[in-house]
């Protein structure tokens, strides 16, 4: 598990500064190096830190471990093969991280970034929605049932877009500088984050890492099944490439646009559920 | 599909009522008790805020007193979600969710602050008026199966549960736990007290997320 984790958060620093590098490069920038998600991590590590004279102490601390915690949580469940329920929950649980480190502060930034966090959980219901149809096809929500479903019947992708586009959106939510990247919109500074520097800010780049690699990872095991170690990381740097693709093109939407659109995007995926008779 | 949350861990029974802890559950279960402590020991925050029309800002104190009251009214909302995500019984389940509504209207009327408090009163007529589909749901189901124990209608030995009585069900859930969407107002965060308006937050989600599993098994 230990080496999992080391794993996890190296490699999601490092598809975070691909993401970064891709999206420069696509609008014709040099960009950062791939690498620049690690330096800034061990940046953090070792700056001076404190808590705000503002802040709410216990919490502004807490909240780094909660979000680190929940996060090595889901790359346990996912390891084990367990119930993609509880991924789903830890994702819906990300928003009140957010939350809490934009409350906790005490920043006018910080809490507006909070505020937008919980707006934005209507991208949360596509999630849902993209678990339903899982189920309908194969029976279980244990991610090894449904790895070893498709190792019999083929990828899922082919048998349920419409579940893998919800998903795909759903992770795009979570990306950097995605067109639904409300909470860390920069008329708010850095939204949520504004006010956690140093070795909150470290803690809080580990989390963001592991979350990244924990969810790209079980897109790729949700709707492609099983895969070698080289595939796997073949197809989660073709999965990073194309988000941060739409990144590049897409501008940052408004709160109400953003909402609208996911919530439109829930609309039509429960349109699915009818068809395929969840809902009666 | 009796076993959406994975295999349960531990069976605790209470008579014909059951309290059961399987891996979704117990960590549902880990983080309700996480965020209450969280609660317990945190003092609010000093929100800093700019003085309309000129260029002065200032910091917002909370008085012990509101302090006090705002606290245990989130431990109260931090063990009913815990009572909510654990329960194997149905009308247990739906009164857990009537509480986590009181209890939010409380965290958020507790402020003597004439935006706040419009907040909590429309919240509150949310939050009652989504007691009667909560109960009703509840109703429908004991009425039709037979049984309101979660692990016997997972089991599939008493007929399912109908679609109505489920989507009154979740209607009711979201009524009660309709508290953090106000956060599109902004009202609810004009008042100090972070460790209280996250548990509204994580109550809300937490019970979303039970009754979700609960419907999908019923």
């Amino acid at each position: 598990m230990i080496e999992a984790l080391f794993a996890a958060v190296l490699g999601g620093l490092l598809l975070l500064g691909l993401h970064r590098k891709v999206i420069a490069r696509v609008q014709q920038r040099p960009g950062p190096p791939v690498w620049q998600e690690v330096l800034h991590t061990l940046k953090f590590s070792f700056k001076s830190t404190w808590v705000p004279e503002t802040a709410s102490p216990g919490l502004f601390v807490g909240i780094v471990l909660v979000a680190i915690g929940i996060w090595t949580a889901a790359l346990a469940v996912v390891l084990a093969g367990g119930s993609i329920l509880i991924i789903f929950g830890v994702y819906m649980l990300h928003k009140i991280v957010e939350h809490g480190f934009g409350l906790s502060s005490g920043s006018p930034y910080g809490k507006f970034g909070a505020v937008r966090s919980v707006i934005s959980a209507a991208s949360e219901i596509p999630l849902f929605v993209s678990v339903a149809a899982i189920a309908v096809f194969t029976g279980s929500l244990a991610i090894s049932d449904i790895v070893a479903y498709q190792a019999v019947n083929g990828p899922l992708l082919i048998i349920a877009p419409p579940a893998a586009f919800a998903m795909y959106l759903v992770i795009l939510s979570k990306m950097p500088f995605s067109p639904f990247a409300i909470v860390e919109g920069k008329e708010l500074v850095s939204g949520y984050k504004t006010e956690h520097f140093g070795v909150w800010r470290a803690g809080l780049e580990v989390a963001n890492a592991i979350k990244t690699s924990v969810l790209l990872g079980l897109f790729l095991l949700l709707f492609l099944g099983p895969l070698s170690p080289f595939a796997f990381v073949v197809a989660i740097v073709i999965l990073l490439v194309s988000l941060s693709f739409v990144c590049a093109v897409t501008p940052m939407l408004a709160p109400f646009d953003s909402v609208t659109i996911q919530a439109l995007v829930t609309v039509v995926m429960l349109g699915y559920l009818v068809l395929l008779g969840v809902i009666p | 599909m009796s076993s959406l949350g994975g295999a349960p861990w531990y069976i605790l029974e209470f008579g014909d009522e059951l309290v059961y802890f399987t891996p979704y559950t117990t960590t549902l279960l880990i983080l309700a008790l996480v965020f209450t402590v969280l609660a317990l020991v945190s003092r609010p925050e000093r929100q800093v805020e700019a003085l309309f029309g000129t260029d002065a800002i200032y910091a917002k104190d909370t008085t012990v007193d509101q302090m006090r009251f705002r606290r245990f009214m989130a431990i109260a909302c931090g063990c009913a979600s815990m009572g909510a995500v654990v329960t194997g019984d149905l009308f247990n389940f739906t009164l857990f969710v009537a509480l986590v509504g009181i209890t939010n209207v409380g965290i958020v009327a507790a402020v003597k602050n004439r935006h706040v408090q419009n907040a909590a009163f429309q919240y509150g007529l949310v939050a009652l008026t989504a007691t009667v589909p909560l109960f009703a749901g509840a109703g429908i189901v004991a009425a039709t199966t037979g049984t309101l124990s979660i692990v016997a209608l997972a089991s599939g030995t008493v007929p399912q549960a109908p679609f109505f009585a489920r989507a009154l069900l979740c209607l009711g859930v979201v009524g009660e736990g309709m508290a953090p969407f106000y956060a599109a107002k902004a009202e609810m965060f004009r008042a100090p007290g972070a460790p209280y308006v996250i548990m509204c937050s994580l109550s809300s989600l937490l019970i979303f997320l039970r009754v979700a599993e609960v419907v999908m098994v019923i």
